[in-house]
C-alpha cells in the first residue's frame, strides 16, 4: 500500500495492538503475496477468538479455532454475520496455508470482512463501547498491466460473487428466520399463542397426549443426553438435572392449576353476588 | 417411491409445516438459541428430504406468514404418520439441544403429538430418536453462560 494512506486497522491500535499489527501487515501483502495475506488474517481471527473466549468461557480456551468458533456461536457470543466472515478468513487461510493459489480479490473481500469484524471485536472486549472505524478503503494495488490480467481479476471477482450468494443461500436455506422477518416479534407472536394453547388446554382439559406425561418423558431423555461426553455430567449429575428440570415443570403445572381454580371460584362468587343483587334488587 | 415422496408444492408445506413446528419449539422459551437455530435446517434437508431451495420458499412471508399454531396443528394432523412422526421427532431434537427443558416446550410437544394421535408408546419412540439426533448436533449444556 502506499505510504500516503494509513491502514485500514489503526483504529484497532488503541484496543488491540497486535490484532491491530496483523491486519496492516495482511493490507501490506494483499496485492503481491495474496496467500500471506491470507495467512495473517487467519491468526488475525484466530486471536480474536481467543480473546473473545478469554473473557467469556475461559474452559473452551484450549478448542481449535473451528471448535472456538462454533462454541461462540452455540451460546449466541457471536453474531451469524460476524462467525461467517470469521468462518471464510479460517476456510481460505487454511486453503492458502496448505498451498492453494488465492485471487487477489479473495484476498481483499478477506480484509474487508476482517475490517468489519474488528471493529465488532472492539466493541466485545470494550463493552458497550462505540466504535466508529473508518470506512475501508482498499489498499492501491499496482496498475493493470494488460487486458489479460483484468479479465482474471474480473473472473475471480464473478466467481467470488457466485460464492457469497451460494453461502447466503445455504444459510436462508438452514436458519429457523429469514434474514428480513423481523424476529423478535415472531418470537412474541410465537410465545403469545402457545401461551394461549396452554390456557385451552387448562380450561378444557388435557388432550390426548398430555403435558405431564410428555415432561416425564423429556426429563428421562433429557437425564441421558445430559450424560453424553460433550455434556459431561456423570450419572448422578445428570439425574439430579433431570429430576429438578421435571419437578420445575411439574411446580409450574401445579400453581397454574391453582390459580386457574381461583380465577374460577372467584368468577363463581362474583356471579353469584350478581344473582343476589338482581334478587334483592328485584323483590 | 416410498409413500413419503411428495409432490414439489406438497413439500413446500411440508416445509412451512416444519418450520412452524420447529420455531414453535426453538422459541418457546422465549429466545432464538444458535444450537436451536441450525438444527432446525439441517433436520429439513437430512432427515425430511427437503431442498434448501423449498426450506427458503417455505420461509417466504407468502407460505408462513399467515399461519398460526393451529394451523400447523391441523396440517401436521392430515399429514401421513410416517410424515408426521418425523415432524415430531425433529421439533423433539430442537428441545434436547440445550439440554434444557420449559413448561412452553412441554405444552407445545403435548399439543403436536396430539394433534398426530401418537400413542404414548409412539411419543416415547419419537423422544428416544430425537434425543439420539440431539447428541449428533453437538448439544449444549445448561448454564454454561456466564462461567468462569
Amino acid at each position: 500500500m502506499s505510504s500516503e494512506q494509513g491502514s485500514n486497522f489503526e483504529f484497532l491500535n488503541r484496543y488491540d495492538d497486535r490484532v491491530s499489527h496483523l491486519g496492516a501487515q495482511a493490507e501490506q501483502y494483499v496485492h503481491t503475496d495474496p496467500e500471506s495475506c491470507l495467512f495473517k488474517l487467519r491468526l488475525m481471527v484466530e486471536m480474536m477468538a481467543r480473546r473473545l473466549v478469554e473473557l467469556q468461557a475461559p474452559r473452551l480456551a484450549d478448542l481449535d479455532l473451528i471448535a472456538i468458533l462454533r462454541s461462540l456461536e452455540q451460546y449466541g457470543m457471536l453474531p451469524k454475520k460476524q462467525a461467517d466472515g470469521m468462518h471464510a478468513i479460517r476456510r481460505d487461510g487454511n486453503a492458502a496455508v496448505h498451498g492453494s493459489e488465492t485471487p487477489i480479490p479473495t484476498a481483499m473481500r478477506r480484509l474487508r470482512d476482517a475490517h468489519r469484524i474488528s471493529a465488532w471485536y472492539c466493541s466485545m472486549i470494550h463493552r458497550g463501547l462505540k466504535v466508529h472505524p473508518s470506512q475501508f478503503v482498499p489498499p492501491p494495488g499496482p496498475v493493470q498491466k494488460d487486458d489479460h490480467s483484468q479479465a482474471m481479476h474480473e473472473a475471480a471477482e464473478a466467481l467470488e460473487d457466485q460464492i457469497d450468494d451460494r453461502r447466503r443461500a445455504t444459510r436462508e436455506g438452514l436458519l429457523l428466520f429469514n434474514e428480513q422477518e423481523d424476529v423478535p416479534t415472531e418470537v412474541h407472536r410465537i410465545v403469545s399463542e402457545l401461551e394461549g394453547l396452554d390456557r385451552v388446554a387448562q380450561a378444557a382439559g388435557e388432550p390426548l397426549v398430555d403435558a405431564e406425561f410428555v415432561a416425564v418423558v423429556m426429563a428421562m431423555e433429557m437425564e441421558q443426553l445430559l450424560e453424553h461426553p460433550t455434556l459431561g455430567l456423570d450419572t448422578r449429575e445428570a439425574k439430579r438435572e433431570a429430576e429438578k428440570q421435571f419437578q420445575r415443570i411439574k411446580d409450574g403445572f401445579e400453581l397454574r392449576e391453582t390459580l386457574y381454580a381461583e380465577e374460577r371460584r372467584a368468577l363463581m362468587l362474583y356471579h353469584q353476588r350478581e344473582r343476589q343483587d338482581r334478587h334483592t334488587r328485584e323483590n | 417411491m416410498s409413500e413419503t415422496t411428495v409432490a414439489m408444492n406438497e413439500q413446500e408445506q411440508l416445509a412451512t409445516l416444519w418450520f412452524i413446528a420447529a420455531r414453535a419449539m426453538a422459541v418457546a422459551d422465549g429466545t432464538v438459541p444458535a444450537v436451536k437455530e441450525a438444527s432446525a435446517g439441517l433436520y429439513a434437508q437430512a432427515i425430511l428430504g427437503l431442498s434448501e431451495e423449498t426450506c427458503r420458499v417455505a420461509k417466504s412471508p407468502e407460505s408462513i406468514g399467515n399461519l398460526t399454531l393451529v394451523d400447523c396443528l391441523a396440517g401436521v394432523h392430515a399429514l401421513p404418520r410416517e410424515l408426521a412422526e418425523k415432524i415430531m421427532t425433529g421439533v423433539m431434537m430442537i428441545a434436547f439441544a440445550d439440554g434444557h427443558m420449559e413448561p412452553l416446550e412441554v405444552r407445545w410437544a403435548s399439543m403436536l403429538a396430539s394433534a398426530c394421535e401418537m400413542t404414548d408408546e409412539d411419543f416415547q419412540r419419537c423422544c428416544a430418536s430425537a434425543r439420539v439426533i440431539a447428541s449428533m448436533f453437538n448439544p449444549t449444556a445448561p448454564q454454561v453462560e456466564g462461567e468462569e
